[in-house]
């Protein structure tokens, strides 16, 4: 049995800090690892991820994050990662890595991802170059994700995103702005491999469960979604004890 | 004259791109004179700036303030992923 606590969104800067660290501090006897889906920061400025690491850092499990658009908005995201990274903590684009966790080997890979829409309302690789370049976005990281995904041999293997791979847990935000929120080639990407979940964030409105259309569950752990410092989700059960807080 | 569908837009733009605020999941619905903020925030002190930022930017509309602050407690139960 592995325990995975997840979170995302949770935009830290210096008012933040110290808020979410009561409940951290409780996390090891919850759950082996903490996995963080994208807007670390408000700005993704250095200072900012400086805050988040003195937040989300220094706990006893690994802690595996990907970017979120927030964190892209100083276009200083190269900085923020090296931050992160001094930190322990791991940053995937991209690329995939394996925890050991007693005794399985958790497989996580990630990307941020990008929009792009959904069947029956989504953008095309066709017209002006500005189209042409944002298609071209989401194509590339998906592809890398199935890649990252594919390449990880292990017991239990998770999707890390900040866009959702489908719209189901999108369900709640405004039908117009879906196609900004996530794309279906996330959800491609996820099913190529033997994905064992799916976790994102970027939709505040949205809601928490959903499923790829190969069967993967989805659960979108935005803070304003799970309403909660974390979600825990167990995998690789060999019995159900849904108890959190030790006897 | 703004209509009021630009009001909104304006107002969820700005919200998102000030640099004091940049928050994108604010609800904006506009009553008469009146805006509501809806929404979910990680602390106080934001959801006082974004009202003190609308009030500034439109100082002729009546604000009322629903945006909550995101709880942050450690949770009590499990899910498990079958």
């Amino acid at each position: 049995m592995i325990r995975i606590a997840a979170v995302g969104d949770v935009h830290v800067d210096k008012d933040v800090v110290g808020r979410y660290r009561p409940a951290l501090e409780e996390l090891p006897d919850r759950a082996d690892a903490l996995l963080i889906a994208g807007d670390l920061t408000r700005h993704g400025t250095v200072e900012e991820a400086k805050c988040f690491a003195t937040e989300f850092g220094g706990l006893r499990v690994p802690v595996v994050v990907v970017l979120g658009n927030h964190d892209h908005q100083s276009d200083q995201q190269e900085q923020v990662t090296e931050v992160l990274t001094d930190a322990g903590i791991t940053v995937l684009e991209g690329s995939a890595t394996v925890l050991e966790l007693h005794g399985h080997r958790l497989g996580i890979a990630g990307t941020k991802g990008f929009g792009g829409g959904f069947a029956g309302a989504c953008a095309s690789n066709f017209g002006e170059r500005e189209m042409k370049e944002f298609v071209e976005t989401t194509e590339v990281l998906s592809r890398r994700l199935g890649e990252a995904l594919r390449s990880v041999e292990c017991d239990a293997l998770v999707a890390l995103t900040h866009y959702s791979p489908v719209p189901e847990t999108l369900v709640g935000e405004p039908l117009e702005i879906y196609a900004f929120l996530g794309c279906y080639q996330l959800g491609q990407a996820i099913d190529s491999a033997h994905t064992t979940l799916a976790l994102h964030g970027h939709a505040h409105h949205g809601s928490e469960r959903g499923r790829t259309p190969g069967g993967v569950p989805v659960r979108n752990v935005a803070h304003p979604v799970i309403k909660q410092a974390y979600n825990v989700y167990q995998l690789l059960s060999e019995e159900v004890d849904a108890r959190l807080v030790p006897a | 004259m703004t209509h009021q569908f630009d009001l909104e837009a304006e107002i969820q733009r700005l919200l998102t791109e000030h640099d004091r605020v940049a928050e994108q999941g604010i609800t904006v619905q506009h009553r008469e004179n009146v805006v509501v903020l809806g929404g979910e925030v990680e602390s106080a002190q934001r959801r006082d700036e974004i009202c003190r930022q609308i009030a500034t930017h439109f100082p002729d509309l009546e604000i009322t303030c629903d945006i909550g602050i995101t709880r942050a407690q450690a949770p009590a139960e499990v899910e498990e992923i079958s």
